[in-house]
Protein backbone atom coordinates (compact mmCIF):
# COMPACT_ATOMS: atom_id res chain seq x y z
CA UNK A 1 0.00 0.00 0.00
CA UNK A 2 1.17 3.34 -0.95
CA UNK A 3 0.41 4.73 2.62
CA UNK A 4 2.99 2.04 4.39
CA UNK A 5 5.36 3.31 1.45
CA UNK A 6 5.87 6.79 2.74
CA UNK A 7 4.69 6.31 6.31
CA UNK A 8 8.15 6.18 7.51
CA UNK A 9 9.01 9.17 5.80
CA UNK A 10 6.16 11.20 6.94
CA UNK A 11 7.36 9.95 10.46
CA UNK A 12 10.38 11.89 9.99
CA UNK A 13 9.05 15.21 8.34
CA UNK A 14 6.07 15.27 10.18
CA UNK A 15 4.84 19.13 11.73
CA UNK A 16 5.56 22.56 9.75
CA UNK A 17 8.08 22.80 7.50
CA UNK A 18 9.91 24.74 4.63
CA UNK A 19 11.24 23.00 1.74
CA UNK A 20 14.75 23.67 3.22
CA UNK A 21 13.67 21.86 6.55
CA UNK A 22 12.15 19.10 4.41
CA UNK A 23 15.80 18.85 2.34
CA UNK A 24 18.06 18.90 5.43
CA UNK A 25 15.63 16.66 7.48
CA UNK A 26 16.26 13.69 4.80
CA UNK A 27 19.39 14.70 3.10
CA UNK A 28 17.93 14.99 -0.07
CA UNK A 29 18.83 17.65 -2.66
CA UNK A 30 15.83 20.09 -3.32
CA UNK A 31 14.83 18.59 -7.13
CA UNK A 32 13.68 15.42 -4.83
CA UNK A 33 12.49 16.93 -1.89
CA UNK A 34 10.02 19.38 -4.18
CA UNK A 35 9.06 15.73 -5.86
CA UNK A 36 8.73 14.36 -2.54
CA UNK A 37 6.15 16.97 -1.78
CA UNK A 38 4.45 16.92 -4.76
CA UNK A 39 3.94 13.25 -3.88
CA UNK A 40 3.03 13.49 -0.81
CA UNK A 41 0.10 16.67 -1.13
CA UNK A 42 -1.25 14.23 -4.10
CA UNK A 43 -2.07 11.86 -1.65
CA UNK A 44 -3.52 14.18 1.27
CA UNK A 45 -0.89 14.47 3.86
CA UNK A 46 0.07 17.81 2.53
CA UNK A 47 -1.38 21.18 3.60
CA UNK A 48 0.14 23.94 2.07
CA UNK A 49 -0.10 27.57 3.46
CA UNK A 50 1.89 30.99 2.83
CA UNK A 51 3.51 33.36 4.69
CA UNK A 52 3.17 36.92 4.74
CA UNK A 53 6.42 36.85 2.53
CA UNK A 54 5.14 34.22 0.26
CA UNK A 55 7.00 31.82 1.40
CA UNK A 56 5.50 28.36 1.30
CA UNK A 57 5.25 26.22 4.38
CA UNK A 58 3.91 22.86 4.37
CA UNK A 59 1.78 21.08 7.41
CA UNK A 60 2.90 17.30 7.25
CA UNK A 61 0.74 14.95 8.99
CA UNK A 62 -1.25 11.23 8.85
CA UNK A 63 -4.05 13.73 9.91
CA UNK A 64 -4.27 15.76 6.46
CA UNK A 65 -5.62 12.29 5.07
CA UNK A 66 -8.87 13.02 7.33
CA UNK A 67 -11.77 14.88 6.20
CA UNK A 68 -12.87 16.49 9.31
CA UNK A 69 -12.64 20.09 10.18
CA UNK A 70 -11.73 21.27 13.79
CA UNK A 71 -14.02 23.62 15.47
CA UNK A 72 -10.71 25.53 16.03
CA UNK A 73 -9.42 26.05 12.41
CA UNK A 74 -13.00 26.49 11.36
CA UNK A 75 -13.21 29.52 14.05
CA UNK A 76 -10.02 31.02 12.46
CA UNK A 77 -10.45 30.69 9.12
CA UNK A 78 -13.79 32.62 9.63
CA UNK A 79 -11.67 35.72 11.56
CA UNK A 80 -10.83 38.58 9.49
CA UNK A 81 -6.49 38.50 10.48
CA UNK A 82 -4.82 36.81 12.71
CA UNK A 83 -5.30 39.19 15.99
CA UNK A 84 -8.56 37.60 16.29
CA UNK A 85 -7.26 34.15 15.81
CA UNK A 86 -6.83 31.65 18.79
CA UNK A 87 -4.66 29.10 19.79
CA UNK A 88 -5.84 26.53 22.30
CA UNK A 89 -5.57 23.20 23.46
CA UNK A 90 -8.28 21.00 23.68
CA UNK A 91 -10.06 20.83 20.33
CA UNK A 92 -13.56 19.38 18.87
CA UNK A 93 -13.21 17.92 15.11
CA UNK A 94 -16.21 17.20 13.39
CA UNK A 95 -16.58 14.93 10.33
CA UNK A 96 -19.12 14.27 7.99
CA UNK A 97 -20.80 17.40 8.32
CA UNK A 98 -20.20 21.16 8.10
CA UNK A 99 -19.02 23.67 10.94
CA UNK A 100 -21.53 26.40 10.43
CA UNK A 101 -20.91 30.40 11.45
CA UNK A 102 -24.30 29.41 13.95
CA UNK A 103 -22.04 26.66 15.09
CA UNK A 104 -19.06 28.32 15.76
CA UNK A 105 -20.76 31.33 17.72
CA UNK A 106 -22.06 28.73 20.28
CA UNK A 107 -18.65 26.89 20.55
CA UNK A 108 -16.69 30.16 21.49
CA UNK A 109 -19.40 31.26 24.49
CA UNK A 110 -18.86 27.92 25.54
CA UNK A 111 -15.60 28.05 25.44
CA UNK A 112 -16.08 30.95 28.48
CA UNK A 113 -12.70 32.90 27.62
CA UNK A 114 -12.82 36.74 27.00
CA UNK A 115 -10.42 35.85 24.04
CA UNK A 116 -13.18 33.56 22.69
CA UNK A 117 -16.09 36.14 23.47
CA UNK A 118 -14.31 38.93 21.69
CA UNK A 119 -13.69 37.31 18.42
CA UNK A 120 -16.52 35.56 18.45
CA UNK A 121 -18.69 38.69 17.49
CA UNK A 122 -17.59 39.05 14.12
CA UNK A 123 -19.32 35.35 13.36
CA UNK A 124 -22.59 37.39 13.95
CA UNK A 125 -21.95 39.22 10.12
CA UNK A 126 -21.77 35.33 9.51
CA UNK A 127 -25.22 34.13 10.55
CA UNK A 128 -27.65 33.84 8.12
CA UNK A 129 -29.96 30.67 10.10
CA UNK A 130 -31.73 32.16 12.95
CA UNK A 131 -34.05 29.53 14.11
CA UNK A 132 -30.86 27.10 14.40
CA UNK A 133 -28.78 29.33 16.18
CA UNK A 134 -31.61 29.84 18.39
CA UNK A 135 -32.48 25.83 18.69
CA UNK A 136 -28.51 25.54 19.37
CA UNK A 137 -28.90 28.49 22.05
CA UNK A 138 -31.80 26.97 23.85
CA UNK A 139 -29.79 23.64 24.31
CA UNK A 140 -26.91 25.13 25.91
CA UNK A 141 -29.07 27.85 27.84
CA UNK A 142 -27.32 30.93 26.02
CA UNK A 143 -29.95 32.38 24.05
CA UNK A 144 -30.06 36.21 26.08
CA UNK A 145 -26.30 35.71 25.86
CA UNK A 146 -26.68 35.77 22.36
CA UNK A 147 -29.13 38.61 21.93
CA UNK A 148 -26.65 40.72 24.42
CA UNK A 149 -23.57 40.25 22.34
CA UNK A 150 -25.11 41.05 19.25
CA UNK A 151 -26.30 44.42 20.47
CA UNK A 152 -22.33 44.77 21.41
CA UNK A 153 -21.11 43.70 18.19
CA UNK A 154 -24.15 45.62 16.10
CA UNK A 155 -21.78 49.03 17.90
CA UNK A 156 -18.35 47.70 16.56
CA UNK A 157 -18.71 45.66 13.42
CA UNK A 158 -19.75 46.55 10.14
CA UNK A 159 -22.40 44.85 7.73
CA UNK A 160 -23.60 42.62 10.59
CA UNK A 161 -27.00 41.45 9.36
CA UNK A 162 -30.22 42.60 11.24
CA UNK A 163 -31.25 40.23 14.08
CA UNK A 164 -35.26 38.11 13.16
CA UNK A 165 -37.78 40.14 15.37
CA UNK A 166 -38.76 36.41 16.17
CA UNK A 167 -35.53 35.86 17.88
CA UNK A 168 -35.31 39.25 19.55
CA UNK A 169 -38.86 38.57 21.40
CA UNK A 170 -38.43 34.85 21.84
CA UNK A 171 -34.78 35.77 23.93
CA UNK A 172 -35.86 38.97 25.66
CA UNK A 173 -35.31 38.21 29.50
CA UNK A 174 -38.90 38.49 31.67
CA UNK A 175 -39.65 40.42 34.73
CA UNK A 176 -38.35 37.61 37.39
CA UNK A 177 -35.35 36.49 35.10
CA UNK A 178 -32.00 36.85 37.22
CA UNK A 179 -29.25 38.07 35.81
CA UNK A 180 -26.82 35.86 34.00
CA UNK A 181 -23.18 35.32 33.30
CA UNK A 182 -21.36 35.16 29.92
CA UNK A 183 -17.94 34.69 31.80
CA UNK A 184 -18.66 33.84 35.68
CA UNK A 185 -17.38 37.06 37.79
CA UNK A 186 -16.95 39.29 34.33
CA UNK A 187 -19.30 42.10 33.34
CA UNK A 188 -18.89 45.69 31.57
CA UNK A 189 -18.20 49.13 32.75
CA UNK A 190 -19.67 50.28 29.40
CA UNK A 191 -22.07 48.47 28.48
CA UNK A 192 -24.52 48.45 31.27
CA UNK A 193 -27.53 49.53 28.60
CA UNK A 194 -27.16 46.19 27.15
CA UNK A 195 -26.73 44.33 30.44
CA UNK A 196 -30.13 45.62 31.67
CA UNK A 197 -32.01 45.36 28.55
CA UNK A 198 -30.68 41.30 28.30
CA UNK A 199 -30.08 40.82 32.11
CA UNK A 200 -26.90 39.52 30.93
CA UNK A 201 -23.41 40.11 32.06
CA UNK A 202 -21.23 41.81 29.39
CA UNK A 203 -17.54 40.31 30.12
CA UNK A 204 -15.87 43.23 27.85
CA UNK A 205 -15.49 46.78 27.82
CA UNK A 206 -15.46 49.55 24.84
CA UNK A 207 -11.27 48.82 25.11
CA UNK A 208 -11.35 45.09 24.24
CA UNK A 209 -13.11 45.86 20.96
CA UNK A 210 -10.45 48.45 19.85
CA UNK A 211 -8.91 45.62 17.20
CA UNK A 212 -12.66 46.24 15.56
CA UNK A 213 -12.02 49.44 14.20
CA UNK A 214 -9.04 48.35 11.80
CA UNK A 215 -11.00 46.10 9.89
CA UNK B 1 -5.26 -2.71 8.70
CA UNK B 2 -7.14 0.56 8.49
CA UNK B 3 -5.98 3.52 7.82
CA UNK B 4 -6.96 6.79 8.82
CA UNK B 5 -9.38 7.61 6.04
CA UNK B 6 -11.15 4.50 5.45
CA UNK B 7 -11.57 4.96 9.23
CA UNK B 8 -13.10 8.07 9.04
CA UNK B 9 -15.40 7.08 6.46
CA UNK B 10 -16.82 3.92 8.41
CA UNK B 11 -17.50 6.38 11.53
CA UNK B 12 -18.89 8.80 9.53
CA UNK B 13 -21.27 5.47 8.44
CA UNK B 14 -21.50 4.24 12.23
CA UNK B 15 -22.55 8.15 12.98
CA UNK B 16 -25.07 8.58 10.45
CA UNK B 17 -26.28 5.03 11.47
CA UNK B 18 -26.74 4.99 15.20
CA UNK B 19 -30.32 6.14 16.36
CA UNK B 20 -28.81 9.11 19.15
CA UNK B 21 -25.85 10.72 20.45
CA UNK B 22 -23.11 8.60 21.96
CA UNK B 23 -20.14 9.19 23.55
CA UNK B 24 -17.17 7.23 24.04
CA UNK B 25 -13.36 7.17 24.27
CA UNK B 26 -10.72 5.64 21.88
CA UNK B 27 -7.49 4.53 23.19
CA UNK B 28 -4.74 2.14 21.37
CA UNK B 29 -4.05 2.90 17.51
CA UNK B 30 -7.17 4.56 16.73
CA UNK B 31 -6.04 6.95 19.35
CA UNK B 32 -2.64 7.01 17.82
CA UNK B 33 -4.36 7.69 14.52
CA UNK B 34 -5.96 10.26 15.81
CA UNK B 35 -3.43 12.21 17.29
CA UNK B 36 -1.52 11.64 14.38
CA UNK B 37 1.45 9.14 15.65
CA UNK B 38 0.82 6.69 12.98
CA UNK B 39 -1.41 5.98 9.75
CA UNK B 40 -2.79 2.52 9.82
CA UNK B 41 -3.83 0.12 12.92
CA UNK B 42 -5.21 -3.44 13.45
CA UNK B 43 -7.51 -2.63 16.04
CA UNK B 44 -10.24 0.19 16.41
CA UNK B 45 -10.03 0.06 20.55
CA UNK B 46 -12.92 1.96 21.86
CA UNK B 47 -13.96 2.16 25.65
CA UNK B 48 -17.70 2.97 26.68
CA UNK B 49 -19.17 4.12 29.96
CA UNK B 50 -22.36 2.13 29.76
CA UNK B 51 -23.22 -1.06 28.70
CA UNK B 52 -25.87 0.19 26.47
CA UNK B 53 -24.32 2.63 24.82
CA UNK B 54 -22.34 -0.84 23.85
CA UNK B 55 -24.75 -2.56 23.05
CA UNK B 56 -26.09 0.45 20.60
CA UNK B 57 -22.99 0.77 18.87
CA UNK B 58 -22.49 -3.12 18.29
CA UNK B 59 -26.24 -3.37 16.99
CA UNK B 60 -25.08 -0.33 14.72
CA UNK B 61 -22.21 -2.67 13.63
CA UNK B 62 -24.08 -5.57 13.03
CA UNK B 63 -26.30 -3.75 10.51
CA UNK B 64 -23.21 -2.93 8.16
CA UNK B 65 -22.85 -7.31 8.62
CA UNK B 66 -20.08 -6.58 11.26
CA UNK B 67 -20.34 -10.38 13.17
CA UNK B 68 -19.28 -10.91 16.71
CA UNK B 69 -16.30 -12.95 16.88
CA UNK B 70 -15.75 -15.00 20.52
CA UNK B 71 -12.86 -17.03 19.08
CA UNK B 72 -10.20 -14.24 18.62
CA UNK B 73 -11.08 -13.10 21.42
CA UNK B 74 -10.09 -16.18 23.32
CA UNK B 75 -6.96 -16.80 21.26
CA UNK B 76 -5.54 -12.88 22.25
CA UNK B 77 -6.63 -12.74 25.56
CA UNK B 78 -7.23 -16.29 27.16
CA UNK B 79 -8.94 -16.64 30.33
CA UNK B 80 -8.12 -13.26 31.34
CA UNK B 81 -11.31 -10.55 32.71
CA UNK B 82 -12.52 -7.40 31.29
CA UNK B 83 -11.91 -8.75 27.79
CA UNK B 84 -13.32 -6.84 24.92
CA UNK B 85 -16.27 -7.64 22.30
CA UNK B 86 -14.68 -8.27 19.34
CA UNK B 87 -16.42 -7.74 15.55
CA UNK B 88 -15.20 -8.26 12.18
CA UNK B 89 -16.00 -8.37 9.03
CA UNK B 90 -15.96 -10.89 6.90
CA UNK B 91 -13.29 -9.89 4.50
CA UNK B 92 -11.77 -7.02 6.66
CA UNK B 93 -8.30 -7.01 8.02
CA UNK B 94 -9.11 -5.14 10.58
CA UNK B 95 -11.15 -5.64 14.06
CA UNK B 96 -13.28 -3.52 16.58
CA UNK B 97 -12.22 -4.25 20.18
CA UNK B 98 -15.01 -2.88 22.30
CA UNK B 99 -14.34 -2.47 26.17
CA UNK B 100 -16.58 -1.48 28.74
CA UNK B 101 -14.74 0.69 31.15
CA UNK B 102 -12.04 -1.69 31.58
CA UNK B 103 -9.30 -2.65 29.50
CA UNK B 104 -7.69 -6.08 30.57
CA UNK B 105 -5.73 -5.29 33.82
CA UNK B 106 -5.94 -1.40 32.95
CA UNK B 107 -8.78 0.54 34.08
CA UNK B 108 -10.29 3.88 32.21
CA UNK B 109 -10.16 5.99 35.31
CA UNK B 110 -11.58 9.63 35.65
CA UNK B 111 -8.23 11.15 35.58
CA UNK B 112 -7.82 9.44 31.97
CA UNK B 113 -11.56 10.75 31.38
CA UNK B 114 -10.98 14.20 31.65
CA UNK B 115 -7.53 14.21 30.12
CA UNK B 116 -9.09 12.99 26.99
CA UNK B 117 -9.65 16.93 25.72
CA UNK B 118 -9.46 16.06 22.04
CA UNK B 119 -13.11 15.17 20.77
CA UNK B 120 -13.82 13.93 17.49
CA UNK B 121 -17.92 14.08 16.01
CA UNK B 122 -18.41 11.93 13.24
CA UNK B 123 -21.71 11.93 10.96
CA UNK B 124 -23.38 13.52 14.16
CA UNK B 125 -24.21 11.28 16.49
CA UNK B 126 -21.00 9.14 17.60
CA UNK B 127 -18.30 10.97 19.55
CA UNK B 128 -15.34 9.77 20.28
CA UNK B 129 -13.03 11.26 22.31
CA UNK B 130 -9.14 10.38 22.36
CA UNK B 131 -7.38 9.34 25.40
CA UNK B 132 -4.15 11.67 26.00
CA UNK B 133 -0.53 10.35 24.53
CA UNK B 134 0.51 9.22 28.59
CA UNK B 135 -2.50 6.92 29.24
CA UNK B 136 -1.92 5.23 25.40
CA UNK B 137 1.48 4.72 27.16
CA UNK B 138 0.47 3.76 30.15
CA UNK B 139 -1.90 0.68 28.90
CA UNK B 140 0.68 -0.20 26.35
CA UNK B 141 3.10 -0.59 28.91
CA UNK B 142 1.34 -3.67 30.66
CA UNK B 143 0.77 -6.14 27.22
CA UNK B 144 4.05 -8.03 26.41
CA UNK B 145 3.51 -7.33 22.41
CA UNK B 146 6.80 -5.88 20.53
CA UNK B 147 4.45 -3.48 18.32
CA UNK B 148 3.03 -1.90 21.60
CA UNK B 149 6.77 -1.27 22.06
CA UNK B 150 7.27 0.47 18.68
CA UNK B 151 4.15 2.88 19.90
CA UNK B 152 5.61 3.62 23.07
CA UNK B 153 8.58 4.94 21.60
CA UNK B 154 6.91 6.84 19.40
CA UNK B 155 4.81 8.21 22.17
CA UNK B 156 7.91 9.07 23.47
CA UNK B 157 9.70 10.51 21.11
CA UNK B 158 7.47 13.21 19.22
CA UNK B 159 5.39 14.01 22.20
CA UNK B 160 6.10 16.09 25.68
CA UNK B 161 5.14 14.10 28.36
CA UNK B 162 4.90 15.06 31.78
CA UNK B 163 6.09 12.42 33.79
CA UNK B 164 4.06 14.05 36.73
CA UNK B 165 0.81 12.61 35.11
CA UNK B 166 2.09 9.51 33.71
CA UNK B 167 3.73 8.71 37.59
CA UNK B 168 0.43 9.44 39.51
CA UNK B 169 -2.05 7.66 37.01
CA UNK B 170 0.72 4.74 37.24
CA UNK B 171 -0.35 4.64 41.24
CA UNK B 172 -3.85 5.47 40.48
CA UNK B 173 -4.06 2.54 38.65
CA UNK B 174 -2.69 -0.18 41.10
CA UNK B 175 -5.04 2.14 43.76
CA UNK B 176 -7.56 0.75 41.59
CA UNK B 177 -6.58 -2.80 41.56
CA UNK B 178 -4.16 -2.83 38.33
CA UNK B 179 -1.26 -4.16 40.66
CA UNK B 180 1.18 -4.63 37.33
CA UNK B 181 0.48 -0.80 36.37
CA UNK B 182 3.89 0.49 38.42
CA UNK B 183 5.81 -2.40 38.01
CA UNK B 184 4.75 -2.90 33.90
CA UNK B 185 5.42 0.40 33.49
CA UNK B 186 9.33 0.94 35.46
CA UNK B 187 10.02 -2.74 33.51
CA UNK B 188 9.19 -1.27 29.91
CA UNK B 189 10.50 1.53 30.52
CA UNK B 190 13.64 0.51 31.86
CA UNK B 191 13.91 -1.88 28.45
CA UNK B 192 13.71 0.56 26.18
CA UNK B 193 16.10 3.29 27.42
CA UNK B 194 18.67 0.22 27.92
CA UNK B 195 17.86 -0.81 23.89
CA UNK B 196 19.00 3.41 23.59
CA UNK B 197 15.42 3.59 21.73
CA UNK B 198 14.01 6.38 24.33
CA UNK B 199 15.01 8.91 26.83
CA UNK B 200 13.62 8.63 30.30
CA UNK B 201 14.53 11.31 33.16
CA UNK B 202 16.56 9.11 35.62
CA UNK B 203 14.32 10.79 38.26
CA UNK B 204 11.55 8.84 36.94
CA UNK B 205 12.33 5.68 36.64
CA UNK B 206 13.76 6.19 40.43
CA UNK B 207 10.26 7.60 41.59
CA UNK B 208 8.56 4.64 39.90
CA UNK B 209 11.13 2.22 41.45
CA UNK B 210 10.42 3.52 45.18
CA UNK B 211 6.75 3.43 44.58
CA UNK B 212 7.01 -0.26 43.95
CA UNK B 213 9.17 -0.77 46.83
CA UNK B 214 6.65 0.70 48.97
CA UNK B 215 3.63 -1.26 47.11
CA UNK B 216 5.42 -4.33 47.70
CA UNK B 217 5.85 -3.32 51.40
CA UNK B 218 2.39 -2.33 51.84
CA UNK B 219 1.07 -5.75 50.37
CA UNK B 220 3.21 -7.81 52.98
CA UNK B 221 2.00 -5.57 55.43
CA UNK B 222 -1.42 -6.48 54.69
CA UNK B 223 -1.04 -9.60 54.18
CA UNK B 224 0.60 -10.46 57.83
Amino acid sequence: MINERYAPIISIIEGTRTIDDVQEKLKIDRAKAIYLLHRLRKLGYIRTKYLPNKKRVYSITFLNKQKGTSYLEAFNENMPNSAFKINDKEDHFVHGNKIKAEDLLIYALKKGTVRFVISSLILFRKIKDWSYLYRLAKKEGLTRQISALYEVARLFIKKVRKMPKRFISFTTPKKDDKYLYIIKGFNSDDFKNIEKKWKVYIPLNRADLEEYKLI
Amino acid sequence: MININAQEILFNQIGRDLPKKLSAYCIGGTAMMLRGFKGETRDIDIVFDKERDRNLFIETLEKQDFKKDEKRVIETYGLKKNTPTMLRLESGDFIFDLFLNKIISSVFSDGMKNRATQTHEFGGNLIIKVADPSDILIMKSVTAREKDNEDIIEIINKTKLDWDIIIEEAKEQVRLGNEEAILGLGEKLEKLVNSKAINVPQEVSDKLWNFFTKQIQDKAKKTK
